[in-house]
């Protein structure tokens, strides 16, 4: 019984595998339910604006084309996350994931699908510290650089802004509370003062118990790190209710139009980071992004189409859809030496891999990978200025 | 020493968020209290009948917007809740006619009316997210704030603010107008008598004559009226999510048990029990204590009995508590 | 319901799901096949666990979810290994703290006995209560900031005990049991509807703590790579037997093609191979616990004790006047529930290989169990593992059959049309409505579920 199984499953895997011919399928994991639903069409199609300028170009192993296969990974529940992204590579044969997003569903689909499956795993937005040292045997990526990082650089922001004393809200989860406990590391190491460090659970309704927690420490400013839509905007709209606070600290989760369209010149003065570009690709992105009406300054739109752009590459560097074949690839496109590629190139890199040369993929985020498979990443300060956010440096 | 200031202080952090908070909890365990009253089950499905009501009226408010109706400065939702309420107390009928009946006329165990309710839960909550799709829904206009902190700030020169918003002073006068009514209805009208009389001996209410089903109809009716009008309030003061409205139903338990379970009083005193051990239970007195104690003797912590992070097991641990130690309730409700 | 036309119905409603999984297996891959049936085989367990609470003894207990997640936490301590930094840093005063709480709790039972009930006897334990409630605090709160401190990133926590997570299977069991036994102590004197309230109450109650006491779990930040009980994908992808076996299974297929396309396609035979084998590996373990819980179930419902528990369950004044004792029989039919939702609760957590406090959601550890135990049939055994196969089979697959149906359905009305986008964005959701359908179809038509309940009587009946 076993040996039938085993062989009609690899007969079955070959042949799915086997179909793909002129389209690649490459899977699109993301939480299209769940806690941030509302961030997630925006990197998916920005991934597929990356995918549709590869397959348009015609260079792509010689005509090919790449077919983005949406799947949801609910950000919370890893079991229906594994089920959906085991569907995706077994049934589907996808040659590589772009995704996951949240970091728990991230860490049980590399352990358990995408590195036993040796399917390369390149996620945009996961930014937990702890999945710098999963076991991912080379499979796992990410263009989203680390929690770890972005508290420094939050803390830095605001020591050069002579701001001592802040009250930190998190949403409770690995994001929040990582970044809160990197964010009160660094901020306590340059001199300042966290002087509550309180969670914050999403889907709630009121949170004016926890703006009243947070207010009676007497700090002046909120650091918020939790979600647009979710617990950080009732944090935002209970403190503005009850004039508790009106100087905000957004991290990356927080920072959107939507924030910005619904609270206006409440936001005032607000101070934020979020990922994202140096250079000019950040601003070739940007119109790139308008055009396809992506929200250019969404978070994470720009790691989406820097991860969707170097599976591309990868393949083509491989010369086949052979997923290790992806693999080896990934890391030799993205770093130097080799032609550099920014957003819009894609066609150009192609061209240059089939003829044999070496590109140095850059482009929207300055993507460079270390040897663990991640980016180390610039961030981009942001302050809300007549209710809209506006880029004041990137670090 | 400056109690002015700290007076303020607790009025913008506890009383005002508990009191509109407290209200909303108290009309929504109204209708769980009414349900248990006069069919003897612990509904499961009213946290998402007070999301499907909400849905409603935000579907009929944003159609006034598109014609351009307004009662400003108050929300237009408030004029969509008529249509709002006839919606859900036709769905309500429905579901009681199609479900709830046929265990009545078997007289089934409460168990099995509960489970029949989780089965109505799934159902609702699968239809509003087909319906209005899971995301935050943004339905309030007209004037946002009575009082703004700043501005209360400037008037009174105090260095705390006081700030109310427009929704938390609808939700507490339409709460207070309701229950007037509802104990209005119960005490004065014959329906109302007859109900009561229903929910303290059904045996004796039938030989006298009462008809159930009318009691239950009625029931229904006003349960779907009240859980409309709470989800309303609930989404115009906070934001409506249908998610949030899953989250409701054990607070909404808790306030009805902890009042005592089939007393409407009940229900009221337990949502502002809950609301105020919520909030008083997880603020830390600080600042509070800085405002009223002499120079160089203020505290140095934050003076927070539990983190806030407990703050919504906070009302189910009050709900356990009371079920051991009183289980009939404060109000002392239905025997267990 | 006679024995013969029920086992008739049970062969043909396995044999049913057994085509539902193989289709699955055909249509979309075997792979998929197997991470639903080994997630169906631990939700049949749950459905057990539930079964023998509400179908033996009638106790209606919602809070399913904090027993599963107790599960998922015992896997966890288990199986980590212990963090020694941060045993050094707090967990000495973390057990001073501990040691503190006990001594509160003597002292209040002295007060109690040594003070005459009244105002003073309140007013005493209730100081004790306040102070011990600081002291415990004052120890505590520093202990736990130290243990947290430590490198945040990967550790924060106390850790585990370093053994092999089978153990935790039955260290699962025993601490959900322990739990339900303090549970079931103050609350199965009430009546079945407050006892659902309160039992839904305590499993948040439970999750609460478990998502903030993160010197102990870790908290929201999860704890990944749990140790496993089977070999991990990649160790076999390199093992010579593994390749070699492979290798020779596929003979035939392989003889077909060129030495160069050879070795690629062994490549990924074994690879396949490789997820397919631990999947395997993973189901014979969950089978073997499913068939001893079952066969322990049966045997139990059929003995002397399991006749004496529904004689409880149908009428309780009668069994307590007949000398039983209602109180400790429900305890006991709690406690023993309780651990095999436990038990399935730490088989969940090794198969997803982490511990996640976040994925504890009533709906999904509390209701949809439920909805197995109601619609396979409570009271029966092998009603609750063919609603666990059933249901969750529906719970996954609902999902994509939704998709496909709408597509096909609204394919006339062209790409772009707004109500076909509308529909299709939502078609996760369908899952939720038709949980709730097939509830509710089955409560009303035929409430006693697929497999009703078998009463053997002696005589005629």
């Amino acid at each position: 019984m076993k040996k039938t199984l085993l062989a009609t499953a690899i007969v079955a895997a070959m042949t799915t595998s086997a179909l793909a011919g002129e389209e690649v399928k490459v899977g699109v994991i993301l939480g299209f339910t769940g806690p941030i639903e509302s961030l997630t069409p925006d990197m998916a199609a920005s991934a597929e604006l990356a995918f549709k300028e590869a397959s348009a170009s015609g260079q792509l192993l010689g005509g090919k084309t790449i077919k983005p296969i949406r799947k949801d990974s609910t950000c919370i529940d890893a079991a229906a996350a594994t089920a959906n992204a085991e569907a995706l590579i077994t049934a589907e044969g996808v040659a590589a994931i772009f995704g996951a997003d949240c970091s728990g569903v991230t860490g049980a689909i590399a352990n358990n699908v995408a590195v036993p499956n040796g399917v390369v795993m390149i996620s945009p937005s996961a930014t937990s510290p702890g999945l710098s040292t999963i076991k991912d045997n080379g499979f796992f990526f990410r263009t989203a650089p680390s929690d770890a990082r972005q508290g420094q650089v939050l803390a830095s922001v605001l020591q050069r802004r002579g701001i001592k004393d802040v009250a930190v809200t998190f949403t409770n989860n690995d994001y929040g509370k990582g970044l809160a406990n990197s964010f009160a590391n660094a901020f306590k190491a340059v001199g300042g003062k966290v002087s509550i460090s309180a969670a914050h659970e999403d889907g709630k309704a009121d949170y004016s118990a926890e703006v009243g927690a947070l207010a009676a420490t007497g700090s002046k400013h909120l650091a918020v790190f939790g979600y647009l839509d979710q617990g950080g905007k009732g944090i935002i709209q209970a403190s503005i209710d009850a004039g508790a606070f009106s100087d905000f600290i957004l991290a990356d989760g927080m920072i959107g139009e939507s924030l910005t369209k619904h609270f206006g010149k409440d936001l005032n003065g607000a101070i934020g980071t979020v990922p994202g570009g140096k250079t000019e690709g950040a601003q070739v992105f940007a119109t790139m992004a308008d055009k396809s009406g992506i929200k250019k300054d969404g978070p994470y739109v720009g790691e989406s189409y820097d991860a969707g752009a170097l599976l591309a590459l990868a393949m083509q560097a491989a010369g086949s859809t052979n997923r290790s074949g992806i693999q080896t690839n990934l890391m030799r496109i993205a770093n130097a030496p080799g032609t550099k590629i920014g957003p819009g190139e894609i066609a150009k890199g192609l061209k240059v891999l089939a003829s044999g040369g070496d590109v140095d993929y850059v482009g929207a985020t300055n993507v460079e990978f270390n040897k663990v498979g991640e980016v180390l990443g610039s961030f981009k300060e942001l302050e809300v200025k007549n209710g809209k956010f506006e880029t004041i440096k990137i670090h | 020493m400056d109690i002015l200031n700290a007076l303020v202080l607790l009025f913008n952090y506890i009383i005002v968020p508990s009191v509109a908070y407290g209200s909303q909890l108290a009309l929504g365990a109204l209708g769980v209290t009414l349900v248990y009253g006069t069919l003897r089950f612990a509904n499961f499905a009213h946290g998402e009948l007070m999301a499907f009501g909400a849905m409603i009226t935000i579907l009929c408010t944003w159609w006034l917007q598109s014609l351009g109706v307004s009662i400003a400065p108050l929300p237009t939702a408030l004029l969509a809740l008529g249509p709002a309420i006839a919606v859900t107390v036709a769905i309500v009928l429905i579901t009681d006619r199609t479900i709830y009946r046929f265990y009545r006329e078997k007289r089934s165990a409460p168990a099995i009316y509960i489970i029949a309710s989780i089965g109505v839960m799934f159902v609702m909550n699968g239809l509003i997210r087909f319906i209005i799709g899971p995301s935050d829904r943004a339905f309030g206009d007209g004037q946002r704030y009575i009082i703004k902190a700043q501005d209360f700030r400037d008037m009174t020169g105090l260095s705390e603010g006081l700030g109310i918003k427009t929704s938390q002073g609808i939700t507490v006068l339409v709460t207070l107008f309701l229950v007037a009514a509802l104990f209005w209805f119960l005490q004065k009208t014959r329906t109302g008598k007859s109900m009561r009389a229903y929910a303290d001996n059904r045996d004796l209410a039938l030989l006298s004559g009462i008809n159930p089903e009318r009691v239950v109809m009625y029931s229904w009716i006003i349960t779907a009226a009240l859980a409309t009008i709470a989800g309303a309030l609930y989404g115009l003061d906070k934001s409506f999510k249908p998610f949030t409205y899953f989250q409701l139903l054990l607070p909404l338990f808790a306030a009805a048990i902890v009042g005592g379970i089939g007393k409407p009083v009940g229900a009221i005193v337990g949502g502002f029990v809950i609301a105020f051990s919520e909030v008083t239970i997880t603020y830390p007195y600080k600042k509070f204590l800085t405002y009223l104690m002499p120079e160089g003797m203020q505290p140095s912590g934050l003076l927070q009995l539990l983190s806030t992070d407990y703050k919504f097991a906070v009302s189910f641990i009050i709900l356990v508590i009371v079920l051991m130690v009183t289980p009939t309730g404060i109000m002392k409700g239905k025997t267990v | 319901m006679n024995l013969s036309a029920n086992a008739r119905r049970a062969t043909l409603a396995f044999m049913l799901i057994a085509i539902m999984l193989v289709a699955v297996g055909v249509i979309q891959s075997w792979a998929v096949m197997l991470t639903i049936f080994n997630l169906c085989l631990i939700s049949s367990i749950m459905a057990l666990g539930v079964n023998i609470q509400w179908g033996y003894a009638g106790l209606f207990n919602v809070g399913t979810m904090g027993f599963a997640a107790l599960g998922g936490v015992a896997a966890m301590l288990v199986s980590q290994e212990p963090v020694i930094a941060a045993w050094h840093a707090g967990g000495w005063k973390l057990l001073l703290s501990f040691v503190s709480l006990v001594l509160v709790i003597f002292l209040v039972a002295i007060l109690y006995g040594k003070i005459k009930k009244g105002p003073l006897r309140q007013l005493a334990i209730t100081g004790a209560l306040v102070l011990g409630y600081f002291l415990f605090r004052a120890f505590f709160d520093p202990a736990s900031d130290a243990i947290e401190a430590i490198d945040p990133a990967v550790a924060g926590y106390l850790g585990g005990m370093g053994l092999p997570i089978l153990l935790s299977w039955i260290a699962g069991g025993v601490l959900a049991a322990g739990a339900a036994w303090i549970i079931g102590r103050i609350a199965l004197g009430l009546r079945s509807d407050y006892l659902a309230i309160a039992t839904l109450g305590i499993s948040e109650i439970i999750i609460a703590f478990i998502k903030n006491e993160d010197w102990l779990t870790r908290g929201v930040k999860n704890v990944t790579g749990l140790k496993r009980p089977v070999p991990y994908e990649i160790d076999l992808q390199k093992a010579d037997w593994f390749i070699n076996l492979v290798e020779s299974l596929n003979h035939g297929t392989l003889s077909q093609f060129g030495a160069d396309d050879r070795s690629a396609m062994l490549r990924q035979m074994v690879i396949e191979a490789s997820s397919i084998f631990v999947k395997l590996c993973y189901a014979g373990l969950f089978i073997a616990v499913l068939a001893a819980i079952l066969t322990l179930s049966v045997k139990a419902l059929d003995s002397p004790w399991g006749r004496m528990m529904r004689a409880i369950r149908d009428n309780e004044v009668a069994a307590d006047a007949m000398g039983k004792n209602v109180t400790r029989r429900h305890l006991q039919v709690f406690v023993l529930g309780s651990a095999v939702v436990g038990l399935a609760g730490a088989m969940l957590t090794t198969l997803d290989g982490q511990l996640t406090p976040g994925t504890y959601q009533p709906l999904r550890f509390t209701f949809l169990i439920w909805v197995m135990v109601i619609v396979g049939g409570s009271g029966n055994n092998l009603g609750a593992v063919l609603g666990g196969f059933l249901i969750w089979l529906v719970w996954i697959e609902a999902e994509p059959v939704g998709v496909w149906l709408i597509d096909n359905l609204t394919a006339g009305l062209g790409e772009t049309s707004p109500v076909r986008l509308h529909l299709m964005e939502t078609a996760q959701h369908m899952r939720v409505l038709v949980m709730g359908l097939v509830l509710l179809t089955v409560m009303r038509f035929h409430p006693e579920g697929i497999l009703p309940e078998v009463v053997k009587r002696e005589e005629g009946d």
